[in-house]
């Protein structure tokens, strides 16, 4: 089964450290065939939204940067608790933040 | 509950390389994994109450490594070296990714039975249970559990070395592996027995160990081709079935619903293989085959010329019947279902492919296309009952049904031989011999044939893929109940072409004792004849030795005789039939021929009777004699050799 995990934006700025590690923790996944497909995300976006049949496009930034995406990651597992047990780790890595997980059906 | 998972998770991403890390201290994998399973069972009962650690890996490795130095303390051999191996343990710096790939080599090792490196390497390398693989493999814990052990115990004995293999070993060590990873997979994309068509569990299995493989072993073209062979295979799951699980085939297939990640990752892996070079290997071939697919936006620019040639040189490497069959699918898009006609009917001799479901559906697919539909019902019927797995065989079916052409009047071979069968008159092990023969008939021909129309052809082709390497007596078996079976329906033709096998006496068989008095019974049997033979079966000397007696080597008194090198012996009843034969020559060859030697032939003096002038029996012409004396009384009709006479030969 597969998860996409979204990292929100936090405010702390990365540091070198943090950047080692996350290679590091990335490389290992990719290593052990976890890790399918990860990137990071622009701040700023663009917002589509439809009603009543028109489309308005905004461009970012998000009024709420905190709740933008920073990061991605999809990741192939055995069971919702591989899963966790990787959350756990990439948060230990990133420190406070928020991050969400959520299955993938199909394509 | 949810923390048991938690420990599961944990356990199967770190135990490869925990029990890696085991491995360079106590070199041996059944200890490994004990030591192992330890941490593991204290995961078990101290992380419900604690919670999971911070890091897992880290904890589980600590508590299995304190094991290992217990146990290493406990063992017998204290001593200092062990003691300083003990304090290193606690020091020794994270175990290299080398050790996983040492692990794998080990669990992969030509020592073991196939079936046992695949249980030991989803054990090992994946951290599944016993319970896990039993029943990703449909077996039943107690098997996989005894495999296991028993593949601990073989490489514990064959002291294999926790070391990566030398340069000169390294291509069939890899080749193993290799072939372990693309078993597991198969076993999981294309499922030979049960219910279900896939068991996506083994897919990903195999998938984690193929890419972690691609790390520890990056050099290596042929690694990288199974993955890409994997990956690109795994893209298309999603489109393979149907909404009530049936196969979907390629050319059907949505291909929408092909996972372009995968592919793209199988893409990047062929790459990887490609910038490596050197000879494309077979996995390389056949992932170069799934690019071909993968590429082809619609079934109708697949590059079939491209795949047909790939599948060639695929057949160079490794040509096996359903490399072969392949070939024949490609050649039939690429030129036309005649020349893939052509390729299939040829493999159709083959006996390895006989029970292969998927020749007939080849076979059934290309009829199709040319339009002659009759035969392809009857292959797709063949083809569902070949077919192990449920899905795969009901599939099958339908596509015969689908011809739906209305059954030839009369009944059809299967019918007709449950009828023969049912018959009153014949006791159970007849029926059961019978139905033997039958069913392979049925098999080959497929149940739905009209009677009518089974000829002697079909029954040849049976015989000669299914028993000519059968014992003679065998094939004459199942010779005749085909004949009684072509009598009861009046199909008087039916074993034509099938002779009768004669059914040849091993050489070590024995003539037994009243068999020779039978022999020797026989009116007018000549003396010499009479004497030979019971003197073969007294001494149990070799023929040519007894041959080339002479009478100077003999010692009547003492029934006994020197012949070359070996002594011969005898009892009383060839005593008399000796002194009879010998009646009173002195000199020269015991066994005389009949006729003196022509006038081309000049013998050495020694084979010559000085007496006679008759040559010396020559061995030809005693075993020639004796065959035809015996032909009568052989069940295979071809008489016996000398040598039988031999007792207890």
């Amino acid at each position: 089964m597969r998860y996409l995990m979204m990292s929100k934006n936090t405010d702390t700025p990365p540091d070198e450290n943090l950047y080692t590690e996350m290679g590091k923790f990335i490389e290992e996944l990719s290593a052990s065939g976890v890790l399918l497909a990860t990137g990071g995300l622009e701040p700023s976006g663009i917002r589509m939204t439809s009603s009543g049949g028109e489309i308005t496009v905004t461009d970012g930034p998000f009024a709420e940067a905190k709740e933008a995406v920073g990061g991605f990651a999809l990741v192939e597992v055995r069971s919702k608790e591989e899963a966790i047990e990787i959350g756990r780790r990439f948060l230990r890595i990133v420190g406070d933040g928020e991050s969400v997980m959520q299955q993938v059906f199909g394509p | 509950m949810d923390a048991h998972r938690a420990v599961d998770a944990a356990w199967k991403r770190e135990s490869a390389t925990i029990i890696a890390g085991l491995m360079r201290v106590v070199h041996d994998v059944g200890l490994a994994e004990e030591l192992a399973q330890d941490a593991l069972v204290a995961a078990l009962e101290q992380w419900p109450a604690s919670g999971v650690p911070e890091n897992p890996g880290a904890w589980l490795t600590t508590i299995a490594k304190r094991r290992a130095v217990d146990h290493i303390r406990r063992s017998q051999r204290l001593d200092r070296k062990h003691e300083q191996l003990a304090r290193e343990l606690g020091q020794q710096p994270e175990p290299a990714q080398d050790d996983v790939l040492r692990l794998m080599f080990i669990s992969c090792h030509p020592v073991l039975p196939t079936e046992a490196r695949v249980a030991l390497t989803l054990r090992v390398i994946g951290g599944l249970t016993a319970d896990e693989i039993a029943r990703a493999f449909l077996v039943s814990e107690p098997r996989i559990a005894q495999r296991i052990a028993a593949a601990k115990r073989v490489l514990a004995e064959a002291q294999v070395p926790f070391e990566l293999p030398d340069a000169s070993e390294l291509a069939p060590r890899l080749s193993s592996v290799l072939e372990v990873i693309y078993l597991i997979f198969n076993e999981g994309y294309s499922a030979t027995s049960g219910d279900d068509l896939m068991r996506p569990a083994l897919c990903l299995e195999a998938l984690r160990l193929g890419r972690l493989l691609a790390e520890l072993a990056p050099d290596e073209a042929e690694v990288h081709g199974l993955v890409a062979l994997m990956e690109i295979q795994a893209s298309r799951s999603a489109a393979r079935t149907g909404p009530a699980g049936e196969p979907v085939q390629l050319h059907e297939q949505n291909r929408g619903r092909w996972d372009r990640l995968l592919i793209r990752r199988g893409f990047t892996a062929m790459l990887r293989a490609r910038e490596i070079g050197g000879t494309p290997g077979p996995y390389v071939l056949q992932a170069a085959i799934a690019v071909c697919h993968a590429q082809a936006r619609t079934p109708e620019d697949t590059d079939w010329a491209q795949i047909a040639a790939l599948y060639e040189a695929l057949a160079r490497l490794l040509p096996t019947p359903v490399v072969q069959l392949n070939r024949a699918v490609a050649v039939g898009f690429a030129e036309g279902p005649l020349a893939g006609l052509a390729l299939v009917d040829a493999l159709t001799a083959d006996p390895k492919l006989r029970d292969y479901h998927l020749l007939p559906g080849v076979r059934g697919d290309l009829l199709v296309r040319l339009g002659r539909h009759a035969e392809a019902q009857l292959e797709f019927e063949r083809a569902a009952s070949l077919a192990k797995n449920a899905a795969e065989s009901a599939f099958l079916r339908r596509r015969a049904d689908e011809i739906g052409l209305a059954a030839a009047p009369g009944p059809t071979v299967g019918q007709a031989a449950e009828e023969f069968l049912e018959r009153a008159d014949l006791n159970a092990a007849t029926i059961r011999s019978y139905r033997q023969t039958l069913r392979r008939l049925r098999l080959t021909v497929g149940d739905q044939l009209p009677l009518a129309s089974l000829t002697a052809d079909h029954v040849a082709h049976v015989f000669a893929t299914a028993w000519d390497d059968a014992s003679a007596k065998t094939w004459n078996r199942h010779l005749s109940a085909v004949r009684t079976f072509g009598a009861w329906a009046s199909l008087h033709h039916l074993a034509a072409g099938i002779e009768r096998r004669a059914e040849t006496r091993s050489r070590t068989e024995a003539i037994s004792s009243p068999q020779l008095d039978a022999l020797l019974r026989r009116p007018g049997l000549p003396l010499r004849e009479r004497t030979l033979w019971r003197l073969l079966y007294d001494s149990a000397a070799g023929v040519t030795a007894v041959l080339a007696l002479n009478l100077e080597d003999l010692d009547l008194d003492d029934r006994r005789a020197r012949a070359g090198g070996s002594r011969v012996s005898w009892r009383a009843e060839t005593a008399r039939l000796l002194s009879d034969l010998i009646a009173g020559r002195a000199r020269g060859p015991l066994f005389l021929s009949d006729r003196r030697p022509g006038p081309s032939r000049t013998p050495a003096d020694a084979d010559i009777c000085p007496d006679t002038g008759r040559r010396r029996l020559s061995y030809e012409r005693a075993e020639y004699l004796f065959k035809q004396a015996t032909k009568a009384v052989d069940p295979a009709g071809n008489g016996y050799t000398l040598r039988q006479l031999k007792r207890g030969a």
